[in-house]
């Protein structure tokens, strides 16, 4: 008897000290800083409108591939990128991609003209209170995030993209790699 | 076996006290941890001297699970208090996922503009509110505690918005100031941030007065917070004639810019450790068990004895 009892409290200690103390061991979270941290996470949509005036959602691109890109005028690595992010929209054009530029808290007509001046003719979208500055974890600028045809955040760079970077990472959302 | 009863009865209170008051330093103390462990192996020795003198299995069983049942509660309240983390609290920025490595989850903290609460996302995408009131989420609780952030419009002085960052703060795109920082100002230790304007290469300093301190400056509106703007050039060079005081609300023209400051409550989150409530509970169900079974046993030989 004695020994029945020593050995089911022994097991029964072992239980619950395993239970106790595994969440203490638990490995810290690694998820990466930034827009790649919000990878599989639903796009968080807002209400905007565009540099024209006219009501702008990403719900309304459901069922397509969009590409947002963060940006604002006094920042000059979104400048050197605008053109490749220009040549993007035109190769997929009509192929269920989408790209979109969310200016960063700045004016309709500074965010038109800076457009204007760069021959971008993708959708220009004012965030003027940078909800998606904020909700992406962005931690400068540009920064570019791919959503899913079902709304779901497929890739997140921080920082400028070359051309070939972009298509490549289309190419992987349009392939679901 | 009144000795063992006690004893587990008072680790059974004590543990219990850490959940029903959590965040106290005093569950963190060494002595504290180091007494309850004591009371622990006092109530086994205690019950093994017993258990050699009872009149029946029922009885040595009902002191097994009272020894038992104390040495459970008393175990997760050591470890709770000597291994999990210290108490803080976690300052998010409107929008920002904070990760916490102790629990395995994201704190999502909700944009100032929505009246959304703090929430608690675990691995699996599963979501829970956190309020006021104490939430157990396993080896922590949590709670939100509300905090006075200041929310900037900064603006051309035609009026054309600006974009507002933020390249020291959490996030850098967030025009909500999070005021963690403190200055000494004429007695006064405030709540102190900074913030840049890059589109007019400016860099603006903000200190939050609360209406009391606000009454007592020059040019504040009566029974209204007020921040003091001071605004630089990106070479942290102060502008002349570039610094004033702005009330709640009141947007005023500084450096070039026009500014104007929203004091806004929004929450921080409090974590504190804590004893995992289901082992706790467990704990003091097989004492309340054991010594019921005991009162029982004793009462049943009470009987037979009596007939």
């Amino acid at each position: 008897m004695n020994r029945r009892i020593s050995w089911l409290l022994a097991i029964a200690g072992l239980a619950i000290a395993a239970v106790v103390v595994a969440p203490l061991l638990r490995p810290s979270s690694n998820r990466p800083a930034g827009p790649a941290g919000l990878v599989g996470q639903l796009a968080p949509v807002f209400d905007l409108r565009t540099d024209t005036g006219a009501p702008a959602s990403l719900a309304r691109y459901r069922g397509r591939i969009v590409v947002m890109n963060l940006w604002a005028s006094w920042c000059p690595p979104c400048r050197a990128e605008m053109p490749d992010l220009q040549r993007l929209a035109r190769l997929y054009a009509g192929r269920g991609v989408a790209v979109v530029g969310v200016n960063q808290g700045e004016a309709p007509q500074r965010a038109r003209a800076f457009a204007t001046s760069l021959g971008i003719s993708f959708p220009i979208w004012i965030d003027d209170r940078q909800q998606y500055g904020r909700v992406y974890a962005a931690l400068g600028l540009p920064t570019t995030v791919i959503v899913g045809r079902d709304g779901v955040v497929e890739r997140g760079f921080d920082g400028p993209l070359t051309f070939q970077q972009m298509r490549s990472a289309v190419a992987g959302a349009v392939s679901g790699r | 076996m009144r000795v063992p009863a006690l004893l587990a009865a008072a680790i059974c209170v004590l543990v219990t006290i850490e959940l029903v008051l959590p965040g106290r330093s005093l569950y963190h103390a060494g002595w504290y941890n180091v007494a309850l462990a004591a009371l622990a192996i006092w109530c086994a020795l205690a019950a093994r001297k017993r258990c050699a003198k009872a009149p029946g299995a029922l009885a040595r069983w009902a002191i097994v699970i009272v020894a038992f049942g104390a040495g459970v509660s008393a175990f997760a309240g050591v470890v709770s208090g000597l291994f999990a983390a210290d108490n803080r609290t976690v300052v998010g920025a409107p929008g920002e996922r904070v990760h916490l490595g102790e629990i395995g989850a994201v704190l999502a903290f909700p944009l100032a503009e929505r009246s959304d609460g703090v929430r608690l996302v675990d691995s699996g995408n599963a979501a829970r509110s956190i309020g006021a009131r104490w939430s157990d989420v396993g080896s922590a609780m949590l709670r939100t505690r509300s905090r006075q952030v200041v929310a900037v419009d900064a603006r051309t002085p035609g009026g054309g918005h600006l974009t507002v960052t933020q390249p020291t703060g959490s996030v850098f795109l967030s025009p909500v100031l999070l005021m963690q920082q403190r200055q000494q100002i004429a007695g006064m230790n405030l709540p102190y941030d900074s913030f840049a304007v890059p589109a007019a290469h400016r860099i603006v300093k903000a200190v939050l007065f609360t209406p009391q301190e606000a009454a007592t400056l020059r040019g504040a509106a009566a029974g209204a917070p007020a921040v003091l703007f001071a605004v630089d050039d990106e070479e942290d060079r102060p502008l002349p004639h570039a610094i004033a005081l702005a009330s709640d609300g009141e947007a005023i023209a500084l450096g070039g810019l026009q500014l104007r400051p929203s004091v806004i409550s929004y929450p921080a989150v409090e974590i504190v450790a804590a004893p995992s409530l289901p082992v706790v509970a467990a704990g003091v169900a097989l004492v309340v068990a054991g010594i019921a079974a005991l009162a029982a046993d004793a009462w049943r030989r009470r009987k037979v004895v009596t007939r």
